[in-house]
């Protein structure tokens, strides 16, 4: 494991941690109801012969926060501003996601900061199921 | 099936279901796995007292839950194909406090056609019960030429 550095200091060309998960039917069932979303497309089978994992998990299991090396001291946190999501290939329900972080720009406005990472969501396979570029804001107590 | 079609025409609107953002669902979705001690996780989304430690007037329900809800409604016009290709670019202008209702919409802005098919340029917005939109954007998409949509 990676030191943990701030995350709001996290520059440039620098990466977060790599994260990996496995989206087993339960799990994803949670996801289902989260977003009130129980298509057969998600659940059985759909156009593909499989079930295919609900975007809204993948979006969400590639937030940076679920980076293991994330880390912001207690009072500040990182709030999601602006996106730009390609979807590149469905998720398969059963299969192990790996999503990874680079920081491409950080700069500031109206006196605050922003960090822009991109993110790569890729199978066991070596499938790319998801690109984004995602701004953060880092908001703290103090401000 | 598909809803959008090479007849839909520039400025027709859609919306998708209404969601409502109740405690428990952000919980589900944003508070870890339900078995795990300490669920839900305390964050901005889920607690109260942390999000206002972080300034913030309220909890903040994740942008992704209601971009997932945004990629439902394009799944629904232009089938699961758009998880080959379909691209959205949103900026979030608004907190979805739990408790909240948000309905998806989108509006043809525009469609080209290309050597490979149709491709539509959807305005795309969520709003809540009060009519604010909370994110709003673009969102791209196709109708691949021979081939049905699926």
């Amino acid at each position: 494991m990676t030191e943990r550095k701030r995350a709001d200091k996290v520059g440039v060309g620098e990466e977060f941690e790599p994260y990996e998960y496995r989206v087993t039917p339960e799990f994803h069932q949670q996801y289902l109801g989260a977003e009130e979303d129980h298509h057969p497309r998600y659940l059985s089978e759909s156009n593909l012969g499989w079930p295919i994992v609900h975007p809204g998990l993948l979006i969400n299991h590639s937030n940076v926060t679920r980076s293991p090396s994330f880390y912001l001291p207690i009072g500040m946190a990182a709030v999601h501003a602006k996106e730009e999501v390609e979807f590149l290939s469905p998720g398969r329900v059963g299969k192990t996601f790996r999503v990874s972080w680079k920081v491409i720009d950080v700069y500031e406005k109206r006196g605050r900061s922003y960090q822009v990472k991109e993110a790569l969501i890729s199978d066991e396979d070596g499938v790319e199921i998801l690109r984004r570029r995602i701004t953060d804001t880092y908001i703290s107590g103090g401000k | 099936m598909a809803i959008i079609t090479k007849n839909t025409l520039e400025g027709q609107e859609f919306s998708g279901s209404l969601k409502t953002v109740t405690e428990e669902r952000v919980y589900a979705f944003s508070g870890g796995f339900p078995q795990d001690p300490g669920f839900p996780k305390k964050n901005i989304h889920t607690d109260l007292e942390f999000a206002m430690s972080c300034s913030l007037p309220t909890r903040a329900a994740s942008g992704a839950m209601f971009e997932g809800y945004l990629a439902e409604l394009m799944i629904d016009l232009f089938g699961e194909s758009w998880l080959s290709g379909g691209k959205m670019s949103l900026t979030f202008t608004a907190i979805v406090d739990p408790g909240d209702a948000l309905i998806p919409k989108a509006i043809v802005q525009s469609k080209q056609v290309e050597e490979s098919g149709l491709k539509f340029i959807m305005q795309v917005w969520c709003e809540n019960q009060r009519g604010e939109k909370v994110v709003v954007g673009t969102a791209k998409g196709s109708l691949k030429n021979n081939t049905s949509p699926k």
